[in-house]
């Protein structure tokens, strides 16, 4: 792609077919309010999507994805009172200028919706079936469609209530409504992000699927590049409410040309990334959407920046099917070799060669029923054995109901064990809980919360303070900090205070319960360094629950897949990735969507 | 990633300059309004001795004189002067409501707290309990109270308490079990805090808002449960101003002097009027 034909102007033709448009959005401004506050969550995408086309929109948390969505739906909530200006035109609608019945009618005949949560977009108390007959005639083409989308035994299926499905079957039926009357659109809204790895690797070849046979569009919207690199055949990468970046999947990910999406593909993890240094975190923080920055929105993170960045918002420049909002795209050589991140230090040496963490052929069950009512209790572990030694990382994977979550609970104390042996020595461990928001006391100013155990120990109100301003600065957390509510924060730095509060009085033994699984990627990267750093500096001992085979793989030095409440293999973590035992270990690999293997 | 809810602003680059009050500041014109009647109400009602122009015990003017300049509201068949027995009146009621509030919240809050922070048997048995007397119904427990105890203020306080901490019991197990479902009671209990700090620091706080909002939604309630057992002659006995009494004395009379049932019964509607629509106020603003 030669860099002199860049040029700016409105997108050419560049959607991947020649189909005609399905949708074309043109400066599209969306403004939403909360309270006396407006943000300014969209600010001029430009955006086609042809017929039979699938555009992953990729984004982090607040870079407005999800409201283009719900814009392109009609959805937006009237209670954020939005306004919308620009041009949008779905499959001939005007849909900003269409009245609520136009409206109603475009989504019943020409789009379809899947969201993350079949959960909470399937109305529980309705059976599948009736559901389903709310978009088609009969029973019987709602047994076609159940059988389209690939759900077993569709006829038993439609007199099933929502709960009575498993998350995957659930999705099946979202999609199954979705596409039942041959919309020409569907917008699916992080689709796989709720289900485990081997489910989601079937709901994408679904999607695929029904796409090829049905030769409707999909906008796929995910945090994630490398689900959106499996079924799009063009992605649009978004940042605080604009597009930095669009084109071609294989191109856009073998070449990035926009220094955010790059960052993205940097910070991302693999299972060849480099486990004997940090992992390269995007510093900062996206820009507050209520006053958002003059100019490029990135420009405070991007090490590439220059006073013109801050100016005005670049436009999208486009060459040939590529796009990109960077002034210094044509600059920039993004392939040169950043430098890496910096290898980890070497851990403190350990103070006895006690084990952090003992158990022998535990079980774990839950009692069933209420007081006076108790039924038979359910085994959630069996037979597991585990020894971490001092300093030690282990990872502990496995699917949702596999019992890591369980164990770890368990070690911490917070649940009983039913039999076999459990020690975890004198100190008592602490824990990382996968949602740091609702693990934090949400009245209680952060300098409370981290001393708390300070506190425990009996420690005078000078000395608290001291303490829990070193904790903060160790994890990252500026000093003003202090006396804000964990409210005020944002998910990095809320996970942040719950790494401080457990280490400020360092424990033998840290449990991570899936810590970064509800961060974005760009945030994650830097609370796995500061794990990966803190326990080497001092010297504890990590079990880190993870549904993620990379991050299980530079976080930890050995890795014990867990499925249906035993380990099923054990094992240092390169050599068990690299030459799986057990068949449901290699299943798991399998699994994970990969960024270059577009898999057709 | 709440990808479903069109706005999510957790980017927060800066921490917001807001206190934890700041709700309060920016508030709508209508809230503000009804906030500021609540506040004249509780001043009224606080400074009513100062603020009535006569003494309400004594005679001040002729029997039965009609509204005029020197007495707005007119006087009653004794000759007392009704401005001043009103405001007496809603100074009685008002506190009176408050207080039946007070004791409820802290008892049922205490036993809901208890139930809900326990759970288990301890909270079968107290959620039985608080079922028994939610069983009862309300007016007739009432009544058989303050007529076993003879009438009296004191007594109607009682016979009113004990009908309204059963509801606040409730909700405040309710919203402990909530909160006691969050982790953050389990990293706090990681954390080294004892049972008691975990109740009082962790669980505790978190419930107050819903009982502070229940509380103004019940003010309502409470007056016009008061005022009608005072209407029935159960409450304090008549030469002391109360607004049901005098609506009830008054009543007798409505063809020839109808000021003397209707203002103290237009004070009644007030006081409901404004404790309601504070309380809505209130909860929207905790609610948002």
């Amino acid at each position: 792609m030669s860099r002199s034909t860049t040029v700016a102007a409105s997108p050419p033709d560049v959607t991947a077919t020649d189909a005609p448009l399905v949708v074309s959005a043109r400066d599209l401004h969306v403004d939403l309010s909360r309270k006396q506050e407006t943000s300014h969550v969209l600010r001029g995408v430009d955006l086609d999507i042809a017929q039979g086309e699938v555009v992953g929109l990729v984004g982090e948390s607040g870079s407005g994805k999800s409201v283009l969505g719900l814009t392109f739906l009609g959805l937006l909530r009237r209670e954020a009172r939005p306004q919308v200006t620009g041009d949008l035109s779905i499959a001939g609608v005007d849909v900003l200028a269409a009245s609520e019945g136009e409206l109603r009618l475009l989504r019943r005949e020409r789009l379809g919706a899947i969201f993350q949560d079949p959960m909470t977009s399937l109305d529980p108390t309705m059976r599948v079936g009736a559901q389903l007959r709310e978009v088609v005639d009969s029973d019987a083409e709602a047994v076609e469609l159940l059988e389209a989308v690939g759900i077993p035994d569709p006829q038993r299926r439609l007199r099933a209530f929502p709960h009575e499905l498993s998350g995957g079957l659930r999705q099946r039926v979202m999609i199954a409504i979705a596409v039942a009357g041959d919309p020409q659109l569907i917008v699916a809204d992080e689709p796989t992000t709720a289900l485990d790895v081997t489910i989601q690797a079937q709901i994408l070849s679904l999607l695929d699927r029904l796409r090829r046979e049905r030769g409707c569009s999909i906008l796929f919207i995910t945090h994630d590049l490398a689900v959106a690199s499996q079924v799009a055949d063009r992605v649009a990468v978004l940042y605080a409410g604009r597009i930095a970046e669009i084109g071609p999947t294989a191109e856009l990910l073998a070449a990035p040309k926009h220094p955010y999406t790059a960052a993205l593909l940097r910070s991302r993890l693999d299972l060849s990334s480099d486990r004997a240094r940090r992992i390269v975190a995007l510093p900062g923080q996206p820009p507050d959407l209520r006053q958002p920055p003059p100019g490029c929105p990135f420009a405070p993170r991007c090490s590439y920046r220059r006073d013109k960045c801050e100016v005005a918002p670049p436009p999208v420049l486009w060459a040939g099917a590529r796009g990109v909002a960077c002034v210094r795209a044509a600059e920039i050589d993004l392939l040169e070799e950043v430098e890496g991140g910096v290898a980890w230090d070497s851990p403190a040496a350990p103070a006895d060669d006690l084990p952090a963490l003992r158990a022998v052929d535990l079980e774990v069950s839950v009692a069933r029923g209420a007081w006076l009512r108790r039924r038979e209790p359910i085994r959630i572990l069996e037979c597991v054995s585990l020894e971490v030694a001092q300093g030690e990382a282990v990872a502990l994977v496995g699917e949702s109901g596999s019992g890591k979550t369980t164990f770890i609970r368990a070690a911490a104390g917070l649940m009983p064990v039913t039999a076999g042996l459990l020690e975890v020595g004198d100190s008592a461990p602490q824990m990382i809980f996968q949602d740091a928001g609702s693990s934090l006391t949400p009245w209680l100013a952060i300098g409370d919360l981290i001393g708390e155990r300070l506190r425990a120990a009996g420690a005078g109100r000078t000395e608290r303070r001291a303490k829990v301003l070193d904790a903060m600065e160790m994890v990252g957390l500026p000093e003003r900090l202090f006396k804000a509510r964990p409210a005020q924060l944002s998910g990095g730095q809320r996970q942040r205070v719950a790494i401080a509060r457990a280490v400020i009085v360092p424990p033998r033994l840290l449990l991570c319960d899936e810590p970064t699984s509800a961060l974005d990627v760009s945030i994650a990267a830097g609370v796995l360094n500061l794990l990966g750093d803190l326990r080497r500096r001092l010297g504890m001992a990590l079990v880190f629950v993870t549904h993620d085979l990379a991050v299980a793989r530079v976080i930890a030095d050995r890795v014990a897949v867990m499925h249906a409440g035993r380990i099923v293999e054990m094992g240092p973590v390169e050599d068990v990735l690299r030459s799986p035992d057990a068949s449901y270990t290699r299943t798991l690999i399998a699994s994970i969507p990969g960024l270059r293997d577009q898999g057709r | 990633m709440a990808a479903i809810e069109p706005i999510d602003l957790t980017t927060r680059a800066a921490l917001p300059r807001r206190s934890r009050f700041s709700g309060l500041v920016s508030i709508s014109v209508p809230d503000r309004i009804a906030l500021t009647a609540l506040g004249l109400v509780t001043a009224v009602a606080l400074l009513a001795p100062v603020l009535a122009p006569h003494n309400p015990r004594r005679q001040v003017g002729s029997p039965y004189a009609s509204p005029s300049a020197a007495f707005p509201l007119g006087t009653d068949e004794a000759g007392r002067d009704m401005l001043s027995r009103v405001l007496l009146g809603v100074q009685t009621t008002w506190l009176t409501a408050l207080l039946v509030i007070a004791i409820g919240v802290l008892l049922g809050g205490l036993v809901g707290l208890v139930a809900g922070a326990a759970g288990g048997w301890v909270d079968s048995v107290l959620m039985r309990i608080t079922d028994l007397f939610l069983a009862m119904p309300a007016a007739v427990l009432a009544i058989s109270v303050v007529a076993a105890l003879g009438p009296s203020l004191t007594n109607i306080v009682i016979a009113v308490s004990i009908l309204w901490w059963p509801y606040y019991a409730r909700l405040i197990r309710v919203q402990v079990r909530e909160l006691a479902a969050r982790p953050h009671l389990e990293a706090a209990r990681l954390a080294g805090c004892g049972r008691l700090r975990l109740v009082v620091r962790h669980l505790l706080p978190g419930a107050v808002p819903v009982a502070i909002v229940a509380a103004s939604l019940d003010m309502g309630g409470a007056i016009g449960l008061l005022a009608g057992l005072s209407f029935l002659g159960l409450g304090t006995p008549p030469p002391s101003p109360e607004l049901g009494s005098m609506t009830a004395s008054g009543s007798t009379q409505l063809l020839t002097a109808w000021w003397l049932a209707v203002c103290p019964a237009l004070a009644v509607f007030l006081l409901c009027l404004v404790s309601n629509v504070a309380g809505d106020t209130l909860r929207d603003l905790v609610d948002r």
